[in-house]
């Protein structure tokens, strides 16, 4: 890992950035084809997922509690698309420290549906809310699916609890949305320069450090055992649920790719991005194509990510070995990505990597 | 039967009569008639009685009167007492408290100096229980004592922003760890006073064991670093990993590439002295202990700086968004406390350290009065300024500390 570290200089916005790209236009591709639309998708998705909560809680059937554990996927699965872009709002509110902190913590889950008080704005009770905890709910908060629906139907605490966090679900991805509709697109392209609070170098950031923690780490690296003695299979993505893991780190896996590549929310088209950049700059310099490499990485990535069993928990416990393979793929495009691409954009890493104790 | 091949080293004498050859053995292993000549269960107590304190430090049910009879080992009246959950450490007799600023070079005759000192560790875990803990479920804000994210983790800061569990933590380093062994038990006044240089010379053994007076201060210097290694006569092995001190860092320090080697010169002078004692090469000796004091001040100085420069990076772009302070905090806060622990260092060819109490407490001022909030106002010209004063009085850069 390289910090390029750089003495404070001024911030001012220049005009036009050093290089000649024309960031204006990527940014736009970002924002209007990709970020947008992947956000427009997920808030239907999650009004989806409060449509069924709804439905659930008035109605404590199990075919009711089927339809709601199939809206938080999809919305959990839209969630992929969306979870990178930690920017604007979306980094004011701590979009996904509140969304998506796994493991969750049963006891405090528990312990809050008890209480009755707890605060979910805190950001020690990120691990008590969001996907995670959702997932606690709908498959692990009892023996089987009979006893989760009986449990819900008598407990009128755990129903609160369930309609509480869905709801603050609903109203952090509404507030971001809206904030990107109503004024932060235009605030997003504007700043367009190459300074270290511009739009592209803060979003790359974002991009990298997403990449690093949460999909490479948090989803492979951590149940793998890759940063402790042991393998962890306890810190999978939907630990509870078991045979969705490897669909949640697809659908990550080729956002974050589709990202790279500039491809359109919709599949329909491909616009400016980090691959149409890093070629623009190697018309320049004739050194190594660097995009090139990545998306080779990227596609080796995806042929192991394929082999893996849909059942991470089970993986990691019966067959690391392919985890670990598969984070070595994903590894090696850190490199390539925070390394190589970072300074062929000339953009500083603006995060620490020290755990901090 | 210890292997005792490994080094032979000529002592750097001047003399055109050069020093005895003395054989260091491979590891740290010395004996007497078949039995083992080191101890160092008294500064192996210490660090642990450190661990649980700074752990103890976050738990929210603890009190204030328990987190300082950990820190004492004595009730508030000085009657026995029994805070640690480890049973072991509630039936030792050593605490940390009297060893906190007591080396002989730098507190023998300063004693009110020793007593602020003291004090400090007093005052930072009086407010932990005091200030923070009532605000444990509080989001902290400039002024506002609380909680803040720090990536999946969460830290806990006073008003002013620091985390007082590690300026405790990193303070205690300095104040506790490096003054006994720099300042105390690997200085040749302490080494040599009285008869120590005579009964060592004549092999006069302890009453009831089997080391000389001065071979068992130098391994109390050793127990500093190594006194909870996974393997006492190979530390190395797993250094870093084996307690939250001095072992930590040097490890931490020594996996940087720019200062890799620095883990075996430490060691490798530690078990020279230690021979060069059992020869009665003082001379040699003494030159151990000036390469310990070299490394180890380094070691505290690098990891001030490294924490100051990467706090920098993670303080947020937009100096308004409160909520995302809680990585930079926990980094300045490490910074602090190694800061602090500057005042403990040692020169090699000196008796003073590389920072003055005065030029310490200086720097952290000036970490804390850039604004009205303290670390949520620090500047970034703050971190660099301290960080080039730092640098200068040693042979590394900032920016080799920095990353």
């Amino acid at each position: 890992m390289i910090v390029l570290i750089v003495a404070c200089s001024v911030e001012n916005e220049p005009t036009v950035n050093s290089d000649n790209f024309n960031r204006k236009t990527m940014l736009t591709n970002w924002a209007d084809n990709i970020i947008i639309p992947a956000y427009e998708n997920y808030t239907d998705e999650i009004s989806g997922l409060v449509k069924a909560k709804n439905d659930f809680i008035e109605s404590r059937t199990i075919e009711n509690l089927e339809s709601l554990k199939s809206a938080w996927l999809n919305a959990y699965i839209a969630w992929q698309s969306v979870s990178m872009f930690e920017i604007g709002k979306a980094e004011q509110l701590s979009l996904r420290d509140f969304t998506n902190v796994f493991p969750a913590s049963k006891e405090d889950i528990e312990a809050n549906i008890a209480s009755g008080t707890y605060d979910l704005s805190l950001p020690s009770s990120r691990d008590q809310q969001g996907f995670p905890a959702l997932d606690y709910l709908l498959h692990g908060s009892a023996e089987s699916q009979a006893m989760i629906t009986a449990r819900f139907d008598s407990e009128v605490n755990m129903r609160n609890y369930l309609s509480e966090i869905v709801d603050r679900l609903s109203s952090l991805s509404i507030a971001v949305l809206q904030d990107w509709s109503a004024g932060y697109r235009d605030e997003f392209i504007s700043k367009d320069g190459s300074t270290a609070s511009s739009s592209v170098n803060k979003l790359v950031n974002d991009y990298m450090f997403y990449y690093e923690r949460a999909l490479r780490a948090g989803k492979i690296g951590i149940p793998a055992g890759v940063f402790s003695n042991t393998p962890l299979s306890d810190r999978v993505e939907a630990f509870y649920r078991k045979d969705v893991s490897k669909t949640l780190f697809m659908a990550s896996l080729n956002a974050t790719i589709d990202f790279f590549n500039g491809q359109f929310f919709d599949g329909s088209d491909q616009g400016a991005s980090l691959q149409s950049y890093l070629n623009f700059l190697n018309s320049v310099t004739q050194g190594t194509d660097v995009s090139s490499l990545i998306n080779d990485q990227f596609t080796r990535t995806l042929t192991q990510a394929e082999s893996l069993s849909e059942n991470f928990y089970s993986e990691v416990e019966n067959n690391n070995e392919k985890m670990l393979e598969t984070y070595d793929e994903l590894q090696s495009n850190t490199i390539l990505l925070k390394v190589d691409m970072f300074q062929a954009l000339n953009i500083q890493v603006d995060y620490v990597d020290a755990d901090g104790d | 039967m210890t292997a005792m091949i490994g080094l032979i080293l000529i002592s750097c004498s001047d003399d055109e009569n050069p020093s005895p050859r003395i054989d260091a053995p491979d590891t740290y292993t010395f004996e007497r008639n078949g039995s083992s000549t080191v101890a160092f269960n008294g500064q192996t107590n210490r660090i642990m009685m450190a661990e649980e304190l700074v752990d103890a430090m976050l738990d929210f049910s603890i009190t204030k009167e328990r987190l300082l009879e950990m820190y004492r080992n004595e009730t508030a009246s000085g009657d026995d007492a029994s805070p640690f959950d480890d049973a072991g450490l509630n039936a030792a007799s050593q605490n940390i408290k009297s060893k906190v600023a007591a080396s002989t070079d730098y507190f023998a005759a300063n004693t009110s100096e020793s007593s602020q000192i003291k004090a400090d560790f007093e005052f930072w875990i009086s407010a932990q229980v005091e200030e923070v803990f009532p605000n444990q479920n509080t989001v902290a804000s400039p002024g506002t004592p609380g909680q803040l994210a720090d990536g999946s983790s969460i830290r806990y800061v006073n008003a002013r922003g620091l985390v007082l569990n590690q300026v405790v933590a990193k303070s205690l380093l300095g104040a506790l760890m490096a003054d006994q062994m720099l300042n105390n038990y690997l200085s040749a006044d302490v080494l040599d006073a009285g008869n120590k240089r005579q009964d060592n010379d004549n092999e006069l053994l302890e009453d009831g064991e089997n080391y000389t007076t001065m071979e068992h201060y130098w391994d109390e210097g050793y127990g500093y670093l190594y006194g909870t290694s996974l393997d006492k006569k190979n530390p190395n092995s797993t250094i870093g990993q084996d307690d939250s001190f001095l072992n930590d860092y040097t490890g931490t320090v020594n996996n940087d590439n720019d200062f890799t080697g620095i883990a075996d010169e430490i060691f490798n002078a530690f078990k020279l002295g230690r021979a060069a004692i059992i020869a009665r090469s003082y001379d040699v000796r003494d030159e151990q202990a000036k390469i310990i004091r070299d490394r180890v001040s380094k070691v505290i100085a690098i990891r001030a700086v490294a924490y100051l420069q990467q706090a920098k990076v993670a303080l947020p772009d937009d100096r308004n968004n409160t909520t995302a302070y809680g990585t930079a905090f926990q980094l300045l806060s490490e910074g602090y406390g190694f800061v602090y622990s500057l005042r403990f260092t040692r020169m090699p060819d000196s008796d003073q350290p590389y920072f003055t109490k005065a030029e310490v407490d200086s720097m952290l001022s000036s970490l804390l009065e850039d604004g009205p909030n303290g670390l949520w106002d620090v500047k970034n010209s703050t971190l660099d300024s301290i960080s080039e004063s730092i640098a200068a009085r040693f042979d590394f850069t900032v920016a080799q500390a920095g990353s």
